[in-house]
């Protein structure tokens, strides 16, 4: 299970699978987590190192990893705690108020602005220790970025692109995506893969998954200012355009109303949706779900060419770190060409090191490279966010549902959440 | 009325008429003092957890609400501007305690019929009550997240009651998609989760009811009906009354049925107070106006307790 750069374990609402353990666990986990931090402080020199993981693999993976970057410097003691994707914010967040955040702090791209506070700016140090910054991706370098400031060393990231069904693809003698299919391509595609209790596609108003349309068709969802504004006349009607996939077209499903943004992902591992929007993180999850062939398309052309988000995580330093040169080399050693191949070849994270990246390939479906290169090479944004992030996550799914079902005109929707959120 | 143990244990303690003797303030002797001290070592684990887990946070909750408390950053006092934001410019609060409301009527007169319905059904002497008593209970103390995920699983499109419906080719509504269908189907999911309790209330309550009270109403040809409301329901109103005044305040808090079964949507059709007050709270870190939010809550429960306490002398039909 991979939880970043955004979901499959949803992140803010919860998820069928994710709320019974994680519910259960998190007062043990608490208690855990203290006992953790207290013997990270006991043990003289250690880093402490907070990170999210759901199940062992994830969390022997990560062990490994402290290991890594252990054996590259002897001085580097690092102490991994870990919580689940859905307390790891929660947790990181009361930390934060009570001042006793772990030294090394995992954080997603996506909410760099709402906790940015919470951590140290990184480039004086990447300057006094001449560290090379261009190993990594430049967008999800941006990404991190807050307030001109880099927050985070990236260890993964992802454009948002389009998953197929090969096999539903071959049943309906459907032509698979090209490289460079257009919006109407895409729409004559998912209408041919509509039948019965089957769908072309399967959308969600949740942020992520739809922006790259919107992007794609020209609009914007901040204004010059970095705020949000998801009421200006382009982002209205992209989104209404959106949402008539499911209501008008009928091309995807109706939705119940719900924060799980794994809805559109269950359909489509389910083989009830043909096509479904997420990002190189789900590769090893699809292959481990989804009982069928499938492949990789880029974000369909639409008015302003084929554009979409890049999200990804990484590790920053939390403001209350003393040793800031320590554990700015731990980082360094966390997101070093060693952990990234490690991480790249467990199939766990598409590296952020470029020069990682073909070990990733080598566990993905045929044609990936070509899909993800092109799309990294000419068609991404970084995926900027507001501190307020959160909230607006949860009313853009809130209000997004019932214009999905044709309930509400998508300007009525938009504005409501607009009124809240500024 | 009986005299109580404790007289009786310790015959010399506060006997007025010494006490008028010896003048103004009467002198508490040493029994007086091992009598309180034990009321108070009784008192204590309640009163420690009452302080503790109730007061302090109340009034903690209470000081936060006049400050704008985020959880990372400054705190700074701000005065009434919380409450001030939420009655005035808050553009979904209104709605949202409008929908709580809808939440409460649609909830509480359907948990409380049903609930003396069944119990008096069940207490008619049909073969097998207390299983069905049993069954009627399960889903109180099963847990209620289970419950509402279980619903939201047969509710979902092409869950199971879409596929049931398609089957009789019915029409099948978006339930949990739709902002009109969504409050109804979570309000049916509560009654079916919540009658068991006041049921189990209701059925202690029948059973002290004397059967000779039935007997001579029969012999005086009254009909089943007549026995009913004339017998069964005045008596049960103490039971219906604590039912009652229990189901408003637990409706009123209503938190894992948006959480679990909608989230508070479609749009912002079935998100409750208390549910506003976590998001806002826990999701948006928005301390003090989640504390503004609780307090007004506490306050609206409590006017409506106080109404329900002041009704109770009109149809509260008390044995004396």
């Amino acid at each position: 299970m991979n939880p970043s750069p955004s979901l499959p374990l949803n992140p803010d609402g919860l998820t069928r699978r994710g709320f019974l353990t994680l519910s259960a666990k998190s007062s043990a986990a608490l208690l855990l987590l203290r006992s953790a931090s207290s013997a990270a402080a006991a043990q003289k020199g250690a880093l402490s190192w907070f990170m999210w993981g759901n199940t062992d693999p994830e969390i022997n993976l990560w062990k490994e990893i402290a290991g890594i970057a252990h054996k590259q410097d002897p001085n580097l003691q690092i102490d991994l705690t870990t919580a689940g994707w859905g307390d790891y914010w929660t947790k990181m967040t009361m930390e934060a108020a009570s001042g006793g955040m772990q030294n090394i702090v995992s954080i997603q791209s996506q909410r760099t602005p709402q906790f940015a506070s919470a951590f140290q700016p990184l480039d004086p140090l990447v300057k006094a220790q001449n560290f090379d910054l261009k190993a990594f991706d430049a967008t999800i370098l941006q990404a991190l970025t807050f307030d001109g400031a880099l927050r985070a060393l990236p260890y993964d990231f992802g454009p948002h692109i389009i998953f197929y069904n090969k096999d539903l693809f071959k049943r309906d003698n459907v032509q698979e995506p090209k490289a460079d299919w257009t919006y109407d391509e895409f729409l004559q595609t998912a209408k041919k893969l509509t039948h019965g209790n089957q769908y072309g596609f399967a959308a969600f108003p949740y942020p992520d998954f739809c922006f790259p349309f919107i992007l794609s068709d020209g609009a914007t969802y901040l204004n010059a200012q970095g705020e949000i504004d998801v009421v200006n006349a382009a982002f209205v009607k992209a989104y209404d355009a959106y949402a008539a996939l499911v209501h008008q077209l009928h091309v995807a499903p109706p939705l119940p109303a719900t924060q799980d943004a794994n809805t559109g992902w269950s359909l489509w591992t389910a083989g009830n949706a043909a096509m479904v929007v997420s990002g190189p993180w789900d590769v090893v999850n699809a292959k481990s779900s989804a009982k069928f062939e499938f492949g990789l398309a880029r974000i369909p052309k639409g008015s302003k060419g084929s554009i979409t988000v890049v999200g990804g995580s990484g590790f920053g330093i939390s403001s209350s770190a003393k040793d800031r040169n320590l554990a700015f080399k731990a980082i360094a050693a966390l997101t070093s060409d060693e952990a990234e191949e490690r991480l790249a070849s467990a199939g766990r994270a598409f590296p952020a090191r470029k020069a990682q990246q073909p070990s990733w390939y080598k566990n993905a479906p045929p044609g990936s490279e070509e899909i993800l290169n092109s799309t990294l090479n000419g068609g991404v944004v970084p995926f900027k966010t507001t501190p307020n992030w959160q909230q607006f996550n949860l009313l853009f799914v809130q209000y997004g549902i019932p214009v999905m079902n044709g309930q509400t005109p998508a300007a009525t929707a938009l504005q409501q959440v607009q009124a809240q959120v500024s | 009325m009986p005299s109580s143990p404790s007289k009786a244990v310790s015959p010399h303690s506060s006997i007025p008429a010494e006490r008028h003797r010896r003048g103004a303030k009467p002198r508490k002797s040493s029994t007086d003092y091992t009598k309180a001290s034990t009321v108070l070592a009784f008192l204590l684990p309640n009163g420690l957890g009452f302080l503790g887990f109730t007061l302090l946070p109340l009034l903690a909750a209470l000081v936060i609400s006049f400050f704008s408390w985020p959880v990372l950053g400054q705190h700074r006092f701000i005065g009434l501007e919380n409450y001030i934001r939420l009655f005035t410019k808050d553009p979904v609060f209104f709605r949202v305690f409008l929908t709580t409301l809808y939440f409460v009527i649609g909830y509480v007169p359907l948990n409380l019929v049903l609930a003396v319905a069944v119990a008096v059904w069940l207490n008619s002497g049909i073969r097998g009550g207390k299983l069905f008593r049993l069954i009627f209970f399960l889903p109180v103390f099963t847990p209620m997240v289970a419950n509402a995920l279980v619903w939201r699983l047969l509710l979902t499109p092409h869950g199971v009651v879409d596929y049931a419906l398609t089957l009789f080719h019915l029409p099948s509504p978006n339930w949990l998609g739709s902002d009109r269908l969504a409050m109804p189907a979570m309000v049916l999911m509560s009654v079916w989760q919540g009658f068991g309790y006041n049921m189990l209330v209701f059925s202690a309550g029948l059973r002290s009811i004397p059967r000779p009270l039935y007997e001579a109403a029969a012999i005086d040809g009254a009909k089943p009906w007549t026995r009913f409301r004339r017998i069964t329901l005045p008596l049960l109103t103490p039971s219906i009354f604590f039912g009652m005044v229990m189901t408003f305040i637990t409706s009123f808090q209503v938190f894992v049925q948006p959480y679990v079964l909608t989230a508070g949507g479609p749009g912002v059709s079935t998100t409750t107070v208390v549910y506003y007050l976590y998001n806002n709270g826990f999701q948006y870190f928005k301390m003090g106006y989640a504390s503004a939010i609780g307090w007004v809550l506490f306050a609206v429960i409590m006017v409506a307790t106080a109404l329900q306490f002041g009704l109770q002398k009109r149809f509260v039909h008390y044995e004396s």
